[in-house]
């Protein structure tokens, strides 16, 4: 996640801390800054990928570094000493007067993104709050959704439990996340990154978040085209990681290497790793793996390929629960194709057990009939005189749309409708030509009279699973059947 | 949005009292002349319909769009919830008719219809008095009260936290009122019947509370009349109870206003995909632009939003007043315009997709609708551009069909915070280049995943289909060497049948002779000497000699076997199949394990000191040595015995070679000359038996008669033994 930090640069950071030593002065800025160059030294370290920006604010606000990049979740940590001002724009003012702010001027918490709000105090817990200081900080927080916390020295202030505090901080919201690629037998470490959150369901019938185990365990494979571009909540990458376990000595008497780190990587890099097997093959075949990361909750790894022609192994998690995506459907019914009688793919890989079928239709796929715009409803009646004209050789045509106009007028209570259809039958008939076949006749006024009769409303004639079928006729060689 | 929220149950109440068979007043002209045709005739007089039929279109068009968007709540909720949302269809008059239940079988327009069609349109006729909608929303509180399949689901497996699953509902409400007094007594036996129904589910086990209604009552009159109800938004009756009331004319107004509603009830949002091209239907080899509305969940418009805001977040990070003010839902008539992208390509691509919503055409039966839908369903895909005034073209979302259901998916359009990764060959194990990547790929082929059918009478010992398939994948891994150079089995076609059936769980007779057959078939190879895949990759030179590589491969292969032994007898009869029928001599077992010394020392000199030449010429020798080691092994059948392995090694040869090496040496690096001769000395001697003279000549000049000097039958002893 992305992270802001907002430093204060007020008047009252400038106040000294009182060291008992007199050896240097020190401004709680300075703390805030030794605290913030461990941070940001940690990112630099084992949170590589992390995009930072720096705004310095009091009353006024700065942005230091702005974020090269656009972002939809965000990561603020406000580095403050806590002094929280006086008067109009403070920040005790902005709270108690909430609800008073015009549309256009509201609070800006919560923020209109996914954010969580850690804020750094550089003063002690005490000191915070023997004011409102703390009360008002909080508050912030819950108007944040309570997402977030709040840090405070302990004890004396000084670079120590300055560095203290940050390194809270990062365990809290910077650890890298480690965990373990299984597949059968196959292993790697590795590093998700950025680190998987924990998501919360809905809050109302189960409150507790699911966290991603740190066992991700590889179920089997499947095609790209038939998971088909899935919805998923985050993308991770998967990074192979060295274990500290001394790599075995192959090697490692070469001389040529000068800088230490180099060496390291260079032997984990000659090392068999399972990530980059996997990656290969994944990239190659055009597959991805499923993986489960928690009961219930699975992932997919695959080969994920940027411009410059780099590729990586990433990790997508779905949606946590049973049938995240309803065309592979549950999850946990998936097995291995030596458990089908006959290969569900083909011998020739032709076939593919995906996508499931839904058990019910959605309306585009069986031709409804809606007949709110009365354009559908000229439509309808059109297809059925045309079909009329060309008697016997639509019969089948003809009753299919009779039959579909008639189910849906008697559902619509809409009697009147197949009274005027069959007059318009029976005019038909009327008009026929004299070259005409003599089966057309026969079959107008034989479909008239059995709308007349299904308009009666007597449930002898509308049934609506009833059909109405083609006359039979002596004609040879009439549409009827064929 | 809560799994158990208000939208959980519909209750739909449409009023079937006579009045309601009165006509709308809104003409349709379903008689359309064409001109040809035209004279002469007389067209059909305009048809009209009636309150009633107009009021049941729309709903089931209502119900429509629902059932065509609704299991998408599985996606954002992640419950599977076939029966999430659930419509309850009453009729109302003198009495009452359920037309279907929650169970989920009773969910669809189908069952829906053909139920409409038994009731069929109100008798005008009939006594207006006996007739009165409370009928119907009396039976609609006492169906919400009933518990779906889903509560019951839901309740079953929370056990002890079961009260957490809610019962909320919603019924709307068709009818003509009289009054606004008429509404106001309608809402009342509303909140007196729900408090009723709660006392009677509390000491029930199919029934459950109910804790929030929602009541939607839609007056509906005929064009051209006055109404007599006012509409109201939304106003609380009591904790228990919420109402409105629209008030609308008959005909499209109605359609439109419960098209709003439906939007609204389940919060879906519209998008228009302009510039479809389409053939004219008259004249085929023009095409046209067309647009085509959709609905489905709002969320699949979350992006758009905070593309705005993100961008807007970007130059003023500080100053979130204007991105806070942005609203979201701003008007319900809103459409999103997307534009078509016409697919060149059928190749299939994993697009980074951060949502996925059923869609429901908004004029279903529409031309456009349906050659979009059909387009769709016939398996392609489209992406589809965000329009912008200027700038880059921005792909934001793309129409999908899986298996028979058309999905919205939201493709991000933000750049994400893992643009330019590292790549992975940079990592541990980047730089390794002989990964069976191929091996890996048919690996994977064999573990692909298949769903199965779910059995109602499942064995509870048995495992389910995953754990299954996580159970062959470590069967499969057992001994699965990643890089080429790691492997000779694997790198052998005659292996290939073996490796494959012994991973099996179980095997048959027939398995387990395919087994022996290729393990037959390897000592067939070993006794004709067919060269093996052994890599050379790490060791210079020519690794090490056939039979080595042979005692390598056999090795290779029980590993491989051990390693499902446990797994039944006939894998217990493959491995001893390969023990019978690599035994050895125990001699020549001794012979090897010092082979395998001489090569341990090989390796390290190669490790240790490349460059020394000492070494090097000494490693040439043993590799010469080794050629024509295999030469003597080839003719020991034919007893053509020459020299004997366990010899100890001829004091004379390593002199002769160091002394062709040397000068050369001295001079610095192997010249190409001297390899390539090396090279050629190495693959003549393989090709011939060395002249012996030669082989024990010194400085190239050769002792004649040397044996006679020599102490007979010495080397006839040592012959003799290689010969056993």
């Amino acid at each position: 996640m992305p992270t802001v930090v907002l430093m204060d640069a007020s008047l009252s950071m400038t106040r000294p801390v009182s060291l008992d030593q007199g050896s240097e002065e020190l401004q709680r800025k300075n703390l805030a800054v030794a605290g913030l160059t461990m941070l940001f030294e940690h990112m630099a370290s084992n949170y590589r990928l992390e995009f930072t920006s720096l705004v310095a604010f009091s009353s006024l606000w700065e942005l230091l570094v702005p974020f090269t990049r656009d972002y939809n979740t965000l990561q603020v940590v406000l580095v403050t000493d806590g002094s929280l001002g006086i008067g109009k724009g403070s920040l005790r003012h902005s709270l108690q007067t909430l609800k008073q702010r015009p549309e256009d001027k509201k609070f800006p918490l919560p923020f209109p993104f996914p954010a969580k709000l850690f804020i750094m105090c550089i003063a002690s817990a005490e000191e915070l709050q023997m004011t409102d200081t703390m009360d008002n900080l909080e508050k912030l927080l819950q108007l944040n959704g309570g997402d977030g916390q709040i840090f405070t020295m302990e004890g004396q202030l000084c670079l120590k439990s300055v560095q203290s505090m940050f390194g809270r901080l990062i365990d809290a919201a910077y650890s890298p996340f480690h965990a373990v690629l299984r597949c059968g037998n196959l292993t790697s470490d590795v590093q998700v990154f950025p680190r998987p959150e924990p998501v919360f369901l809905d809050q109302e019938v189960d409150p507790l978040p699911k966290h991603v185990l740190t066992d991700l365990e590889i179920v089997g494979f499947i095609e790209i085209g038939d998971i088909s571009s899935p919805p998923v909540i985050s993308r991770h990458l998967v990074l192979p990681i060295a274990v500290s376990k001394e790599v075995d000595d192959v090697g490692a008497g070469a001389p040529e290497e000068l800088e230490e780190e180099t060496s390291a990587n260079q032997q984990a890099g000659k090392a068999p790793n399972f990530c980059v097997l996997l990656h290969g093959s994944l990239k190659v075949e055009g597959m991805v793996a499923l993986v489960q990361v928690g009961p219930e909750w699975h992932g997919m790894l695959y080969s994920q390929a940027d411009s410059k022609k780099k590729s990586n192994l990433m990790m997508s998690l779905f949606e946590p629960g049973p049938e995240p995506l309803p065309w592979l459907g549950k999850m946990s019914q998936l097995g291995p194709i030596s458990d089908a009688a006959e290969n569900p793919y083909g011998e020739d890989d032709s076939r593919s057990p995906f996508p499931l079928q839904p058990p019910v239709k959605r309306s585009y796929a069986q031709n409804v009939t809606v007949w709110i715009k009365a354009s559908g409803l000229q439509t309808d009646v059109q297809k059925i005189l045309r079909n009329a004209r060309k008697l016997p050789e639509k019969t089948q045509t003809f009753y299919k749309e009779l039959n579909r106009l008639r189910k849906a007028a008697l559902a619509f209570g809409f009697w009147e409708l197949l009274k005027g259809v069959a007059e318009l039958l029976e005019r038909e008939c009327t008009l026929l030509p004299d070259t005409a076949h003599p089966d057309a006749a026969f079959q107008l006024s034989h479909a008239a009279q059995q709308l007349k009769l299904a308009s009666t409303g007597d449930s002898q004639y509308s049934l609506f699973e009833h059909n109405i079928n083609p006359m039979h006729t002596d004609f040879s060689g009439g549409g009827v059947g064929v | 949005m809560k799994l158990f929220s208000v939208s959980h149950k519909t209750a739909f109440v449409v009023d079937h009292c006579p009045y309601m068979a009165e006509s709308s007043r809104q003409q349709v002209e379903c008689d359309v002349l064409t001109k040809s045709r035209g004279q002469g005739v007389i067209p059909l007089a305009p048809v009209s319909k009636s309150l009633w039929t107009c009021a049941v279109e729309c709903s089931m068009e209502y119900c429509r769009i629902l059932y065509d968007n609704w299991p998408q709540h599985m996606i954002i909720l992640n419950f599977l919830i076939l029966n999430f949302l659930q419509v309850n269809y009453i009729v109302s008059d003198s009495e009452f008719h359920i037309l279907n239940s929650w169970r989920q079988e009773d969910q669809s327009t189908h069952e829906l219809m053909s139920a409409l069609a038994a009731v069929g349109p109100p008798n005008p006729r009939e006594d207006p008095e006996c007739c009165s909608v409370l009928h119907g929303l009396v039976a609609a509180v006492e169906s919400l009260c009933k518990i779906t399949e889903y509560q019951h689901e839901a309740r079953t497996t929370l056990m002890d936290t079961a009260d957490r699953v809610a019962n909320r509902g919603r019924i709307i409400c068709l009818t003509n009122a009289k009054s606004d007094t008429h509404v106001r007594m309608l809402e009342d036996c509303v909140q007196e019947t729900i408090l009723e129904q709660n006392k009677m589910a509390a000491s029930s086990d199919r029934l459950m509370p109910i804790q929030q209604c929602e009541l939607v009552l839609v007056h509906i009159f005929p064009q051209g009349e006055d109404t007599l109800v006012s509409d109201r938004p939304k106003k609380e009756v009591s904790s228990l109870l919420t109402s409105e009331v629209h008030s609308v004319r008959a005909g499209r107004h109605l359609a439109t206003k419960l098209n709003i509603l439906v939007q609204q009830h389940f919060d879906l949002a519209s998008t228009t995909i302009t510039n479809i091209p389409m053939k004219e239907e008259q004249h085929a080899n023009t095409s046209a632009n067309y647009d085509v509305e959709l609905l489905h969940h709002r969320d699949a418009h979350l992006d758009i939003n905070f593309d705005f805001l993100s961008s807007l977040l970007l130059c003023c990070v500080g100053d979130l007043h204007m991105a806070g003010s942005t609203s979201r839902d701003s008007g319900l008539k809103e459409t999103v315009t997307l534009k078509w992208c016409t697919p060149r390509t059928n190749s299939v691509e994993l697009h980074y997709c951060t949502g996925a919503y059923r869609i429901s055409p908004t004029d279903v039966n529409s031309r456009p609708s349906s050659c979009l839908t059909n387009f769709l369903l016939n398996g392609r895909s489209v992406l589809l551009e965000q329009p912008r005034k200027s700038g880059s073209k921005v792909i934001s979302h793309m129409l999908s069909s899986h298996g028979g259901e058309i999905f919205l998916h939201v493709l991000n359009s933000t750049r994400s915070t893992l643009e330019d990764p590292p790549s992975i060959s940079e990592g541990c194990g980047g730089r390794v280049t002989d990964y069976r990547i191929t091996d890996f790929g048919e690996f994977m082929r064999e573990n692909r995943l298949t769903p199965v059918p779910e059995t109602l009478d499942a064995d509870a010992s048995e495992k389910i289909p995953s754990e299954r398939a996580k159970a062959q994948l470590e069967r499969h891994t057992r001994y699965w060497p990643m890089i080429i150079s790691q492997t000779t089995i694997f790198n052998m076609q005659a292996v290939v049948p073996l490796a494959n059936l012994i991973v099996k769980e179980s095997l048959s007779e027939e398995d387990v002779l395919t087994c022996q057959k290729t393990v037959y078939n390897l000592v067939d190879m070993e006794r004709k000497n067919d060269p093996l895949p052994i890599s050379t990759v790490g060791s210079r030179g020519k690794g090490p000699k056939r039979d080595e590589q042979y005692r390598i491969m056999w090795n290779e292969l029980e590993t491989l076997v051990k390693t499902h032994v446990g797994g039944s007898d006939k894998h217990q009869r493959v491995l001893d199949c390969i023990s019978a029928c690599r035994s050895k001599p125990p001699e020549e077992e001794e012979r090897k394990k010092r082979g395998r010394k001489r090569e341990d020392k090989e390796d390290k000199s190669e490790k240790n000191c490349n460059k020394d030449t000492e070494d090097k010429s000494w490693q040439e020798s043993e590799r010469l040595k080794g050629a024509l080691d295999r030469e003597k092994e080839e003719q020991v059948e034919s007893e053509v015995i020459k020299d004997s392995p366990d010899s100890p090694e001829p004091l004379n040869k390593k002199p002769r070679l160091e002394e062709i090496q040397l000068p050369e040496k001295a001079k610095g690096p192997v010249s190409l000359l001297t390899m390539w001769t090396n090279r050629i000395t190495v693959a003549n001697s393989r090709k011939h038996q060395e002249f012996a003279g030669r082989i024990s000549s010194v400085n190239n000049k050769a002792e004649l008669y040397q044996h006679l000097k020599d102490e007979n039958g010495m080397d006839l002893h040592e012959n003799g033994k290689a010969a056993r």
